[in-house]
C-alpha cells in the first residue's frame, strides 16, 4: 500500500499527469462546437500529420537536415569556445587580446548576422551551420572562460609547489576543475542551437524542420506545425536528457547532485 | 643540502595602495638543512604568509630569502607545501592524488603505483585508495594532501597546520611518523602549528611571532633529547618550554 503511494507520487507518474492534463484540456477545446481546426486542430489531427509526413518521408528528411545542421554547427561552435574560452581564460596576454573582443560581440543575438550571411555566402547550406555555430560559440565561450577563471587558487598552488609547469597546471588541475562549467555551456550551446536552427530555417532554407513549420504556415497546415512542434520539442529533450547522462558520466567526483 | 635563510624579510599586501597592509616586517631567519623548526603565533600574525613565500608563491616586497644561497623564485618541486586548507584535487581518486607529483615528473607507471601503495598506506587510508575525495571526511581528506606532498619527495617540507582538523589518536601517530620521515629523509621541515604541544615535541626550534605587524618575538632551542617519545610531553622540562612559550603568545 505504502509503495503504492510512494510510485504515485514519483517523478514519473506526477510529470505525466501534467503533461496529460494539457493534453486533455486542448482536447477539450478542440471539440468545442465553435472551434476553428485551422486554427487549434484537434489532437488526432496531429498524430495523422505526423504518419501521414511519415509515409511520405518528408519528415525523416526534414529531420536528417535539420539534426546534420545542429551537430555539425554545435560541433564546430563548441570545439572553437572550448579552445579560445580555455586560453583566454588562462593566460593573461591572450585574455587581454582577445577578451574585449568577445565582449564587444557578445551582446549581439545571433540572428542578427542572418542578413549580412546571407549577403556573403547566399541561402547556403553553409550559411546555416555558420549561424549556429555562432550561436553555440557565444553562449559557449563565456561559460568556458568563466569556469577557468574560477579555478580555486590552492589547487593551482599545490600542483605549482609540487614542480608542475605553468601548461601542466593548465592541463591536469584548469581543465578538470572547470568542467562543470565547460559542460554547463555545452547545455546552453545545445539549446542556442535548435533556437537559431528553427529562426534559420524559417527565414532561408529549402528543406528542415524550420521550412515544414513555414510550409505548414503558408498552405494553413496547422496540424503539421503542431506536429512539428512537438517533434522539436521532444528531440530538444532527449538531447538534453542524453547531455545530463553524460553529465553525470564525466562528473562522478562532484559533490553536485542533481 | 638545504638550508633556508631569511634575510631581512617585510612583507606588504597591496604595496602603495590605500589598503596597503604589512603582515610582515624585519624577518631574519635561518633554517639549518634537515632542522625541524615549528612557527607558533596568533592567528593572523603572517605564518601562512610567510610560508607562501618560502614555497616562492609570491615575493616578499623587501628582502629575500635563501635556499642553500640561491634566492627563491617561483614554485620548485624542492619546496613542497601542505596547505592549511584543504587542497585534495576533487576530481582525482585519493590514489591518482597521492602520486600526482611521480607522474607529472614523468616517473614510470610502476614508480607511480608504488608511491600509491607507499603512501597511502603511511597516511592510514588504505581502502580508500579507489574513492573520490568527496566520500572522505575532513581528516583524511588532509592526509590525502600530506601524503601526496610526502609522495613528490620535497628536499624542503613546508607544512601549514597539517594536523589541525585531526583527532588527538590520529594526530600523535603522524607526528611520530612524521619524525621518523624526517629522520630517514634528512629533510628540512618547517612546521606551522597552534598547538605548543606539537611545536616543542616536533621541533629542535620553535619560532614564537608576534602579531600586526608579525615579528619574531623568540626564538626557543628545544633540546629534548631525540628519538622523542609519547611520554616526554608529561615530563618536567618539557612542561617547563610550554609554559615558557604560552606566556609569549598574545592573548
Ligand atoms: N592575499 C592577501 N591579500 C591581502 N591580505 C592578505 C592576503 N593574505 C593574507 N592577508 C592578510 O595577512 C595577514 C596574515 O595572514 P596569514 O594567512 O599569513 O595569517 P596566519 O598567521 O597564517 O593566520 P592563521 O593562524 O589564522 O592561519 C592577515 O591579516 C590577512 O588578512
Ligand atoms: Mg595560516
Amino acid at each position: 500500500m505504502n509503495s503504492l503511494k510512494r510510485i504515485l507520487s514519483g517523478r514519473l507518474v506526477l510529470g505525466a499527469l501534467s503533461i496529460a492534463l494539457v493534453l486533455g484540456a486542448y482536447q477539450f477545446a478542440t471539440v468545442q462546437p465553435d472551434n476553428n481546426p485551422a486554427l487549434l486542430p484537434p489532437i488526432p489531427d496531429i498524430i495523422a500529420s505526423f504518419f501521414t509526413n511519415v509515409e511520405a518521408g518528408s519528415l525523416q528528411q526534414a529531420l536528417w537536415a535539420s539534426l546534420y545542421r545542429i551537430f555539425l554547427g554545435f560541433f564546430i561552435g563548441t570545439s572553437c569556445a572550448l579552445i579560445i574560452g580555455c586560453l583566454v581564460g588562462w593566460y593573461k596576454t591572450i585574455e587581454f587580446l582577445i577578451d574585449p573582443l568577445i565582449e564587444a560581440i557578445r551582446p549581439i543575438p545571433p540572428l542578427a548576422y542572418i542578413p549580412i550571411i546571407i549577403i556573403w555566402f547566399g541561402i547556403e547550406e553553409f550559411s546555416r551551420v555558420l549561424l549556429i555555430s555562432i550561436a553555440c560559440f557565444m553562449v559557449c565561450v563565456v561559460n568556458v572562460i568563466a569556469g577557468m577563471k574560477n579555478v580555486p587558487q590552492v589547487y593551482v598552488d599545490a600542483a605549482s609547489t609540487m614542480g608542475a609547469s605553468r601548461f601542466q597546471v593548465f592541463r591536469t588541475i584548469a581543465v578538470p576543475a572547470a568542467t562543470p562549467f565547460i559542460i554547463t555551456g555545452y547545455r546552453i550551446a545545445l539549446a542556442a542551437a535548435w533556437t537559431t536552427l528553427v529562426a534559420a530555417e524559417l527565414i532561408a532554407a529549402p528543406s528542415g524542420l524550420g521550412f515544414m513549420l513555414q510550409e505548414g504556415r503558408r498552405y494553413f497546415l496547422t496540424d503539421q506545425v503542431m506536429m512539428i512542434i512537438v517533434i522539436i520539442g521532444a528531440c530538444a529533450f532527449i538531447m538534453d536528457r542524453t547531455f545530463r547522462a553524460i553529465q553525470k558520466r564525466l562528473m562522478v567526483w562532484s559533490e553536485a547532485r542533481d | 643540502m638545504s638550508e633556508i635563510r631569511v634575510n631581512d624579510l617585510t612583507h606588504t599586501f597591496g604595496k602603495g595602495t590605500p589598503e596597503a597592509l604589512t603582515v610582515l616586517e624585519g624577518i631574519n631567519l635561518e633554517f639549518s638543512s634537515g632542522s625541524f623548526t615549528s612557527i607558533v603565533g596568533t592567528s593572523g600574525c603572517g605564518k601562512s604568509t610567510l610560508l607562501k613565500m618560502m614555497a616562492g608563491l609570491f615575493d616578499p616586497s623587501d628582502g629575500e630569502m635563501t635556499l642553500d644561497g640561491q634566492v627563491i623564485k617561483g614554485t620548485d618541486r624542492k619546496r613542497g607545501m601542505v596547505f592549511q586548507q584543504d587542497a585534495v584535487f576533487p576530481w582525482m581518486t585519493v590514489a591518482k592524488n597521492i602520486s600526482y607529483g611521480p607522474r607529472i615528473h614523468g616517473e614510470p607507471k610502476a614508480a607511480q603505483m608504488a608511491a600509491e601503495t607507499k603512501w597511502v598506506e603511511a597516511v592510514g587510508l588504505k581502502g580508500f585508495e579507489d574513492r573520490w575525495p568527496r566520500e572522505l571526511s575532513g581528516g583524511m581528506r588532509k592526509r590525502v594532501d600530506i601524503g601526496r606532498v610526502y609522495a613528490n619527495d620535497p628536499d624542503v617540507l613546508l607544512m601549514d597546520e597539517p594536523f589541525g582538523a585531526l583527532d588527538a589518536q590520529t594526530k600523535e601517530r603522524l607526528q611520530s611518523d612524521l619524525l621518523t620521515t624526517w629522520k630517514e629523509t634528512q629533510k628540512t621541515v618547517i612546521f606551522v602549528t597552534h598547538d605548543l604541544e606539537e611545536a616543542i615535541f616536533l621541533s629542535d626550534q620553535v619560532i614564537v611571532m608576534s602579531a600586526r605587524p608579525g615579528r619574531i618575538r623568540h626564538i626557543e632551542d628545544i633540546s629534548l633529547p631525540r628519538p622523542r617519545n609519547d611520554e616526554m610531553r608529561l615530563t618536567p622540562e618539557f612542561l617547563d618550554i610550554k609554559r615558557k612559550l604560552w606566556k609569549m603568545l598574545d592573548h
